[in-house]
């Protein structure tokens, strides 16, 4: 970081690694749901619809990733910069992901 | 009553985009006397998804059986099998960054460049997934057009 530049604030790093983090988080539980009947049944009683649950679960996990880097003090040396990159590839890696999983099961 | 509800979704959506764009082109120029509107216009950024989520994820749980039924049996059953299943997945992506705009967008971004340039590219980010949510939306609504047209009288 430029020493003449304002710091951002916690919650900025905080949630930026957790935006990222449930990003791919949200891909990967597109698979499990779509490749395991056990996954996308389990999903689907829980809320009376796997979508719901899904977006539940994302939800739950970016407040609680957010929470859970405020403790651990993750991300509190990671430049902007840093953090730029890991957002953009946790949203890039995230839709490419899921397009390319429909696509060849498709 | 399930037409306005599809049409708020979509109206909603575009709200989004718009003020994405708007939003983009504050940030690009941000100074003093405008931040206070950056950070109001990231606050409606994330109002409009969150409304268009929610609408939308209503519609898609109640009413959508109908026209998947259709879909399938049309003869665009990509529309379904491809653009529904990505865009109700990915728009979650797009809900967590249309959230953390606010967040990002509530620094001192004049005195900040480096996160000047992570809340343009969120903003750009929201941007792009926005616009392929209505192109998604757009497909799909043609997805049981043909199926409508290509159904035996």
């Amino acid at each position: 970081m430029n020493p003449q530049e304002a710091p951002i604030s916690k919650p900025t790093r905080l949630f930026g690694l957790s935006l990222a983090v449930c990003s791919v988080l949200n891909a990967l539980l597109v698979i499990a749901k779509e490749k395991s009947k056990a996954v996308s049944g389990a999903m689907q009683s829980l809320t009376g619809h796997h979508w719901i649950t899904h977006v539940a679960l994302v939800l739950f996990f970016f407040v609680a990733f957010g929470a859970l880097f405020a403790v651990t003090k993750s991300g509190a040396k990671m430049s902007v910069p840093r953090l730029t990159h890991f957002v953009l590839a946790g949203v890039i890696g995230s839709v490419v992901i899921i397009v390319s999983f429909y696509l060849i099961a498709g | 009553m399930k037409e306005l509800l599809l049409l708020s979704h979509v109206l909603f959506g575009v709200g989004c985009v718009l003020t994405t764009v708007w939003l983009f082109v504050d940030v690009l120029n941000a100074r003093e006397n405008n931040l206070p509107r950056i950070k109001w216009l990231s606050r409606a950024v994330a109002l409009f998804m969150w409304l268009s989520f929610f609408l939308g994820g209503y519609w898609y749980v109640v009413d959508y059986k109908a026209d998947k039924a259709l879909i399938l049996k049309g003869p665009w059953p990509f529309a379904h099998d491809f653009f529904m299943e990505t865009k109700e997945h990915f728009v979650i992506t797009l809900l967590l960054l249309a959230t953390y705009l606010p967040i990002a967008a509530a620094n001192n971004l004049t005195a900040n460049q480096e996160a000047r340039k992570l809340v343009l590219w969120t903003t750009a980010s929201v941007a792009i997934l926005a616009l392929m949510a209505e192109g998604h939306g757009a497909i799909i609504a043609v997805g049981v057009k043909v199926a409508l047209l290509a159904k035996p009288h």
